[in-house]
């Protein structure tokens, strides 16, 4: 009888325990943010990109072949670009006029349309690359594996922009590629880059840049370089 | 009474034997990391299972063709049409005005070859696929051996501790030799692991991460391509006064190369996604000790095993002159100590 009442002691401590780490892990995942800094808790609203002589301005995307450098690549060349030099991938601002902190921004019910075009228009419009529409979600889970994403987070000290969007997902021809920084679990693989940027606090200007390298799939060992500019607006 | 023979049923040296052929089974799986290697090796049957069909695999072929039919006639007729008749100065006029297209028409035939061997192989690899599918599943195998191996030293076990078990042991063990003989016929893995071991080898050039990012290279070509096709051939044909119809019935295959595209990139990436996530567990099928073997890996210890159940004979052993002696009493039973 004794032993059976240890036993269940035993039992319950370790479910207990079980239970606590369940919890402590999803608490870590919901609230992992860099440290110091203020929160910059609402929409990072994008300036449409823009085409520029060299490259592009405002907000734009760039995709790094495997053994490429963020430097100097070599960068895919899109096709549906605008631009002259076609590894400049400008986007424009979706629905809710950028990238939010603080909150998920979900896909669509339908992620994709027959072709694989992606339907979700919040951070960005959805944008052609290789004649099929790209758009941005951020996902509290991972489509594949179901791991745990915290929502976006960034920080202004000093007027130096940091933070993680760890949750950031491309949408593309039926799949989802996770284009945060740090990447699910928070490593920084490859040519993974932290996010970082400049804010003024005055205009609320932002630009914030980030990379980040795909693992599995068609375009693994492909890195995301994203460049996002515009203008902070708090909730 | 009749003395006791010297040497009866397994010696030490027969036990020793059939135990050691029991360790080697149990040893085998973590001597070849099958633990490890053979679950990823049934991921690799697993994920290729969607493209190891003929019906898919000639859909990549027709793309393939499709995208070779819209490259030449974009270079030939459509060039005709907005460069002029076939000269020197035709042709360099065409590639000055579509730049991007003439960069991917220069490396097309290299991509074409090597895209079309690649399915060339694959494709002549179905059946051996297809014999490799049918094997039981690859995370199985560690436990094909593990769990004789551990049968073989616990029935060992059994007789080292009660020497008049050996009689129904033994019948046991000729079972479970005679269960290894039978287990590759039964699986017809005489046929099939040759068939697995020349596909494991065939993919040998297809299978490695280098080689898939140079696939990934390809499909950025592909796309530039097409998209020079898609956004200025095309656009230049009408802005020459075609109507799509008309580029339709004159140039079918730019026409075809552009309808197509979408439904080719729907196809061909996840094909190249299961690729490029495969390249390990290839990696690690390939590092599994060749296919053809395998078979033998069974007959060669159940043989062995049978073999010696049945040649130690009937009667457990009696260790030399200071065993004590058994022997059968009235109801046949061997008593210990009977005189």
């Amino acid at each position: 009888m004794i032993r059976n009442a240890i036993g269940r002691r035993t039992l319950g401590a370790l479910a207990l325990l079980a239970c606590g780490m369940t919890a402590a892990q999803a608490v870590a995942a919901t609230h992992r943010t860099t440290a110091g800094g203020t929160p910059l808790v609402g929409t990072f609203k994008l300036t449409a990109g823009k085409c520029g002589a060299s490259g592009a301005t405002g907000s734009y995307f760039r995709m790094i072949y495997p053994g490429g450098t963020l430097a100097s690549g070599k960068f895919f060349q899109n096709p549906d670009s605008s631009c002259s030099d076609k590894s400049f991938t400008p986007v424009l601002p979706g629905a809710a006029g950028g990238l939010r902190t603080g909150a998920y921004q979900s896909s669509a019910t339908a992620a994709f349309d027959a072709k694989g075009n992606a339907k979700v228009n919040k951070i960005i419009a959805p944008t052609g690359f290789s004649a099929i529409k790209f758009g941005l979600a951020t996902l509290a889970k991972d489509p594949k594996t179901g791991q745990a994403a915290p929502v976006p987070s960034i920080s202004v000290a000093n007027g130096k922009l940091s933070g993680q969007v760890e949750a950031l997902w491309a949408e593309w021809n039926h799949l989802y590629l996770n284009q945060g920084s740090p990447k699910p679990g928070g490593g920084k693989p490859g040519l993974t880059k932290a996010v970082s940027g400049t804010y003024n606090s005055t205009t609320h200007a932002f630009t914030l840049t980030w990379a980040s390298a795909i693992s599995g799939g068609p375009f693994n060992g492909f890195t995301g370089y994203w460049h996002l500019a515009g203008t902070f607006t708090p909730r | 009474m009749s003395e006791a023979p010297a040497r009866r049923g397994p010696g030490p040296s027969r036990l020793a034997l059939i135990a050691l052929i029991g360790l080697g089974l149990i040893a085998a799986p973590f001597a070849f990391q099958m633990i490890t290697r053979a679950p990823k090796g049934a991921t690799m049957i697993s994920d290729f299972r969607p493209y190891m069909t003929a019906q898919r695999l000639d859909g990549f072929q027709r793309d393939l063709r499709q995208m070779d039919a819209g490259v030449r006639q974009s270079r030939t007729s459509v060039a005709v049409f907005l460069a002029g008749p076939p000269s020197g100065t035709a042709h360099a006029r065409f590639d000055a005005r579509f730049p991007e297209f003439a960069g991917f028409e220069s490396q097309w035939r290299g991509i074409d070859a090597d895209m079309s061997g690649m399915l060339d192989t694959i494709q002549g690899n179905l059946g051996n696929y297809r014999a490799v599918a049918a094997l039981p599943s690859f995370t199985l195998f560690p436990w094909f051996f593990l769990v004789p191996g551990v049968i073989i030293l616990g029935l060992l076990a059994g007789v080292v501790i009660e020497p008049a078990w050996w009689g129904a042991f033994r019948w046991a063990l000729v079972a479970l030799g005679a269960g290894l003989i039978a287990a590759p016929a039964v699986f017809q893995m005489f046929d099939r692991a040759p068939k697995g071991e020349r596909m494991v080898s065939a993919f040998k050039t297809i299978e490695t991460r280098k080689h898939v990012e140079t696939i990934q290279g390809y499909f950025g070509e592909m796309a530039l391509g097409q998209g020079a096709v898609r956004l200025e051939i095309i656009p230049a044909l009408e802005r020459s006064g075609l109507t799509r119809a008309q580029i339709a019935a004159r140039f079918p295959a730019v026409d075809a190369l552009d309808r197509q595209w979408v439904p080719i990139l729907n196809d061909m990436t996840p094909m190249i996604g299961t690729m490029s996530d495969n390249v390990v567990n290839y990696d690690a099928v390939a590092s599994l000790p060749p296919f053809g073997l395998f078979p033998w890996f069974f007959v060669i210890p159940g043989v062995l095993v049978a073999g010696l159940a049945l040649v130690s004979g009937p009667r457990p052993h009696v260790a030399g002159s200071t065993a004590t002696p058994v022997s059968p009493n009235a109801d046949g039973v061997r008593t210990e100590g009977a005189p």
